[in-house]
């Protein structure tokens, strides 16, 4: 298992595109790869689950990777959220 | 006769415009992220009028804090997103008034919210509302019927479910 926090400066935090997009990303890999905002938990996969965490500009998450392709998967995940979000 | 032969039909689960207007096809949005089906496949409809109606019965499973999208989850377990505009994120809840909360349960025909379309119209930005099925993977198919005027209530969206 491998983790990483990461502060949102998306303006509009995770909205419907942003969250769209970050899912489509999640969904290459076999890992298991869950997002937490410390209050509530959502797996990175699920479209529904990731929009109602409500993530705002500012606020930190922290990603969860586990599976084969972890390694690659998180460093795959934290680029995206780098030139996205 | 050899209708006699035919399996049962697959079961389906229907879902109806939140609005009245014209539906479209998903295809026809001017947005990738609805017409290239990132957030799920569904349809669309150009609203005539601004009240956004419960598409099912369900709770509402997020109301954006921008009013600008409600989703809701089924009975059924349909996760579906209601968006009203394109780009609309960007007004921050000006000119739309909600009429529920997150975690409401909500029957078919509900009013949801209600957007000022002229008002949304006159900002620059596109009232077209895509109704689209987030959990699409996890069902057979789901396809937008009726592409004609609907009104609040009529059938837009079939889903087939997995067997």
């Amino acid at each position: 298992m491998k983790k990483f926090t990461y502060q949102v400066k998306d303006q509009m935090g995770i909205h419907a595109r942003p969250a769209g997009m970050l899912i489509n990303e999640a969904k290459k890999y076999k890992s298991v790869i869950t997002i937490d905002t410390g209050a509530k938990k959502a797996e990175l996969t699920r479209l529904m689950a990731v929009m109602a965490l409500g993530v705002k500009c500012g606020q930190t998450v922290t990603v969860t990777v586990e599976g084969e392709d972890e390694d690659k998967a998180l460093s795959e995940i934290k680029s995206f959220f780098e030139a996205n979000l | 006769m050899f209708n006699f032969f035919k399996k049962k039909e697959d079961a389906k689960i229907i879902i109806a415009s939140p609005v009245k207007g014209k539906a479209i096809s998903l295809s026809e949005v001017n947005d990738p992220t609805f017409s290239e089906c990132m957030l799920g496949k569904g349809a669309a409809v150009i609203p005539s009028e601004g009240n956004i109606y419960a598409p099912a019965d369900g709770e509402i499973s997020l109301l954006f804090d921008t009013l600008h999208a409600v989703s809701l989850t089924t009975t059924e377990g349909v996760e579906i997103l209601v968006h009203v505009g394109l780009d609309t994120v960007a007004l921050k809840g000006q000119g739309f008034t909600s009429h529920v909360a997150t975690g409401d349960k909500v029957k078919k025909g509900d009013l949801l919210l209600t957007a000022d379309l002229e008002a949304i119209k006159a900002a620059g930005y596109e009232t077209v509302t895509p109704v689209v099925i987030c959990n699409t993977d996890d069902y057979a198919d789901v396809e937008a019927i009726n592409l004609s005027e609907v009104n609040p209530g009529d059938d837009v969206i079939r889903i087939t479910i997995k067997k």
